[in-house]
């Protein structure tokens, strides 16, 4: 089935188009973003069960941008009543004229940005689903969720708890300027399980993956099979030591390969940092930043993701941008203001965590390609290395090129085997032209995953998606 | 809004409830150097219900929230409570009360984001910059947050506070080299003095980053703790006193207990404080309606009492807990000098320096240290640290000086032994 596009974005859409037809008198700009999502998490353990309609990406608001003599301003607000958009209109003029009182105070000066170009456009995109979250029947799921617990507890050895969770959101969102009129709704879905125990010296050990994809609460059901990989993962960490410090041969797991696609080459070529001279990456275009076997691709459009949208936040369509090609940088990825002052195009990459947030260049599927050989191939090239698996966290240093990931676990490679011994936690850090220098080895296969949510800095989450083959490199674990 | 919902309610037979109000006013202002990239202003407001339905003759309680839009319709907002209803009646869980204290009046603050917004420019400006140190960009966030509460035990308050946030991102450059250092200071209002001082240390931090030699391969040593970073070592005490991770038996730090077997370091002693100068959370309820009761949660290593919800702080067997949003850790024993004998790694910037608060694993890629020994000292960067809490708390140590960074105060330096160190040469 389509994902129906909302029915109050659809009755408000005139007293948009009215607000951004008065606006225009007297801006040289002037959008206006309308959301309203709806969905649900549902959670369920042994010690405590919860449900709520939010998640991540629930929302219903608006936010303007306007631009007048070179200066872009937005306003955020989620009360409008559609017989009389003037009491908004006034609320706007009255507000950023506030602001601007205080910009005069304080002799600030304005960093002058072109205006936005507006060609005309229309389109209405509903993706199709299975489910929806609104409508489906939550009686199952929580059944299904705490089943998923109760089995997880009879089957994970020493578990204090095992927490399913389940979340679902319905996405509808309009962009509506002078010239566009975009639309569209979609249905994204995450689930995880996580099971705690206490090892021999009484450290808790956490086993945790999930399952993500564009689709309604039918992509929970993969969770069971999650479930039955459960047991021999904590097996793994109740009996992992910690790593000998050092440089070693690693084959990272797709969902590693995407955390460094994230945090490496995802981060590191958000042109907006490009403006703000904030990123190495801008002095490396058209130069090599990793081996022949490294090409990685972004956008909404790569893949079918929990971030596969039809247009972005700023109204622009969603791209596919070939960052590196055969190890050479060629482009980043760029919302429509950094490519208006940076004299290049927009890629549909200019996202909001919500409507009351900025704008600002984010990534959505972050991908390696494929390689040529088999993960078998790739274990026995190694003489004593670790294969590394699951993602706990990652931080970027565009400016300096360094990488941090935290890494759940690391199974010991000697002599092209694994040896049975797991290392936990691990820490992965090094120069990234280094690690992506380095790769020697990609396998056929490829994974997106697209659990959780990333940061810029320490704010402005969204959903994102990454993921690529098994890689094979070297870096330094601690 | 507020008295439909009630209403409504009502209406449905829903007799068990929490009801929250909340305006956010936001005023945010971004900066490339000292030029205004966008303003932003938002005005946003949003209804939270939390139902409850007894379930099994009262021995469970079935509970289901979400928000209600301010822009609902009648029969939108009639569906979104009938649906919240049904869903609480799936979820059971053993049976707890609501807050039924009755509160005393709250003063009002008044909030001027005008005001607050001007003094973060100003403070900006006033930055010393030199030709190789300056500032890159910054984000300024206001915001006046007003809450409304109430339950259908009749507990009600109001609240207005400030929360402001500025996002630094410094430069620091020498010939071709050029790195970043990026802050994030939380509190209620601006301090401006406070602010420019911040921002200047971060520069000087910047100058010695750009002369840092390599981390050495030092495998195990003494760390030295002195910036904002060792609120995550701290945090791990807080959580570990949670009601919820001691309910869920994710921590064992239960009433009574020796925290750790300590040997020759400072006991550590957690204080729930209702309210700290200038922090962004500086109120006396909870977001359930419990009044704030300051306590030692931790009295000298010794575990005395747990925070949560009322939920899980019930469940342990507390009805006048409450959710705890500031803590003070005392200081310790040691002087600054004390601290600082022997060989040891300053460390003052990390890529994301974390504490696992469950697993208690001490993880971070070193940006920035000083490695002290033999009456040197090297600066240093790259490799990581890691090791964990629980071998590291019986020896700790930490200065008789603490410090307030926003929600927290701590110790000024915090010593901890013995740690792993991965190095680059």
């Amino acid at each position: 089935m389509k994902a129906p596009f909302s029915p109050y974005l659809n009755r408000i859409a005139p007293c948009i188009k009215q607000l951004v037809a008065s606006l225009s008198e007297e801006y040289d700009y002037v959008s206006i973003l309308s959301t309203d999502s709806v969905g649900f998490t549902v959670q369920m353990s042994q010690r405590s069960k919860s449900v709520t309609n939010s998640t991540m990406t629930t929302e219903r608001g608006n936010v303007v941008r306007v631009c007048r003599d070179g200066l872009y301003s937005e306003y955020a607000f989620n009360e409008i009543d559609p017989d009389h958009p003037e009491t908004t209109i006034q609320e706007i003029r009255r507000t950023l004229g506030r602001q601007m009182d205080i910009l005069r105070k304080t002799s600030s000066p304005v960093y002058l940005t072109g205006i936005l170009p507006d060609e005309p456009l229309e389109l209405f995109v509903e993706k199709e689903t299975e489910r929806l979250p609104e409508t489906d029947k939550l009686e199952q799921l929580v059944a299904f969720l705490q089943s998923l617990s109760d089995r997880g507890m009879e089957t994970i050895p020493h578990a204090l708890d095992c927490n399913a969770r389940g979340m679902s959101t319905h996405i509808s969102k309009m962009f509506i300027s002078k010239n566009r009129f975009l639309r569209q709704s979609y249905v994204y879905t995450e689930g995880t399980l996580a099971a705690f125990a206490p090892n021999e010296a009484g450290e808790m050990k956490t086993a945790y993956k999930g399952v993500s994809g564009l689709g309604g609460p039918e992509i929970l059901d993969r969770l069971e099979d999650v479930l039955a990989q459960m047991p021999k993962l904590m097996e793994e960490l109740l009996g992992s030591e910690k790593i000998v410090p050092g440089e070693y041969e690693i084959i990272t797991d797709p969902g590693i390969t995407g955390l460094i696609a994230h945090e490496a080459f995802g981060h590191g070529v958000e042109m907006d940092m490009f403006v703000k001279e904030r990123a190495l990456g801008a002095q490396y275009i058209g130069q090599r930043v990793g081996s022949d076997l490294v090409t990685m691709h972004e956008g909404a459009r790569c893949e079918e993701s929990v971030t596969a949208y039809a247009f972005d936040d700023e109204g622009t369509l969603a791209g596919d941008v070939t960052e590196i090609d055969c190890g050479i940088l060629r482009t980043g990825i760029c919302d429509a203001l950094s490519a208006l002052r940076l004299g290049s195009q927009p890629t549909g990459n200019g996202k909001r965590e919500n409507f009351a947030h900025k704008a600002y260049t984010r990534m959505t599927n972050t991908i390696f390609d494929s390689g040529t050989a088999s993960f078998q191939e790739m274990l026995a090239s190694v003489k004593h290395g670790y294969l590394l698996s699951g993602t706990e966290s990652g931080m970027e240093d565009p400016k300096h090129w360094g990488i941090q990931c935290i890494i759940s676990r690391g199974y010991e490679i000697k002599d092209g085997k694994l040896t049975g011994k797991v290392v936990s936690p691990v820490i992965m850090t090094g120069y990234v032209p280094d690690l992506l220098g380095n790769i020697t080895m990609a396998s056929t296969d490829r994974v997106v995953e697209g659990n959780g949510g990333c940061g810029k800095g320490y704010k402005e989450w969204v959903k994102v998606a990454d993921g690529g083959p098994y890689l094979k490199t070297k870096a330094r674990l601690g | 809004m507020f008295t439909i919902i009630k209403e409504k309610l009502h209406a449905l037979g829903c007799e068990i409830f929490e009801l929250t109000e909340r305006t956010t006013t936001a005023w945010e202002f971004y900066f490339i150097r000292h030029k205004l990239d966008q303003n932003r202003a938002s005005c946003v407001k949003t209804f939270e219900v939390k139902v409850y339905i007894p379930l099994d003759d009262g021995k469970a309680l079935g509970s289901a929230s979400g928000s209600i839009n301010p822009t609902a319709s009648d029969s939108e907002m009639d569906s979104a409570l009938k649906n919240l209803i049904y869903q609480a009646s799936l979820v059971k869980n053993p049976a707890y009360t609501l807050t039924d204290k009755a509160l005393p009046a709250i003063a009002q603050t008044r909030v001027d984001v005008d005001a607050i917004a001007e003094t973060f420019i100003t403070a900006m400006q006033a930055v010393h910059e030199t030709e190789t140190e300056r500032i890159n960009s910054y984000e300024i966030f206001v915001r006046e947050i007003h809450e409304r509460f109430e339950n259908s035990n009749g507990v009600t308050y109001e609240i207005t506070y400030p929360s402001s946030m500025i996002e630094v991102v410094v430069n620091a450059s020498h010939d071709n080299h050029e790195i970043e250092l990026y802050r994030n200071f939380r509190s209620g209002v601006c301090n401006g003095e406070k602010l420019t001082r911040d921002v200047e240390e971060a520069m000087r931090f910047g100058k010695d980053r750009l002369v840092a030699g390599a981390t050495p391969a030092l495998e195990k040593s003494d760390v030295i703790f002195s910036t904002e970073d060792a609120v995550e070592i701290y945090d791990y005490f807080v959580y570990r006193m949670s009601a919820g991770l001691q309910f869920r038996k994710l921590s064992d730090w239960t009433k009574g207990k020796e925290i750790a077997e300590y040997t020759t370091g400072d006991r550590v002693s957690l204080f729930a404080a209702a309210s700290l100068e200038n922090s962004s959370a500086s109120y006396p309820v909870d977001s359930e309606g419990a009044w704030i009761r300051e306590r030692y949660l931790i009295r000298s290593g010794k575990s005395e009492d747990t925070w949560g919800t009322r939920q899980m702080s019930e469940y342990l067997g507390s009805k006048d807990s409450s959710q705890v949003y500031n803590f003070i850790v005392s200081g310790g024993s040691a002087s600054s000098e004390e601290l600082h004998e022997g060989n040891y790694l300053e460390l003052v910037e990390f890529s994301d320096f974390q504490v696992d608060p469950v697993g208690g694993d001490i993880l971070g890629e070193i940006r920035l240290g000083y490695w002290h020994h033999d009456g040197k000292t090297d600066v240093i960067t790259g490799g990581s640290v890691s090791g964990t809490m629980q071998e590291a708390i019986p020896s700790m140590r930490f200065t008789r000086e603490t410090e307030q960074y926003n929600t927290r105060v701590i110790p000024k330096e915090t010593r901890l032994y013995n740690l792993t160190i991965t190095g680059i040469r």
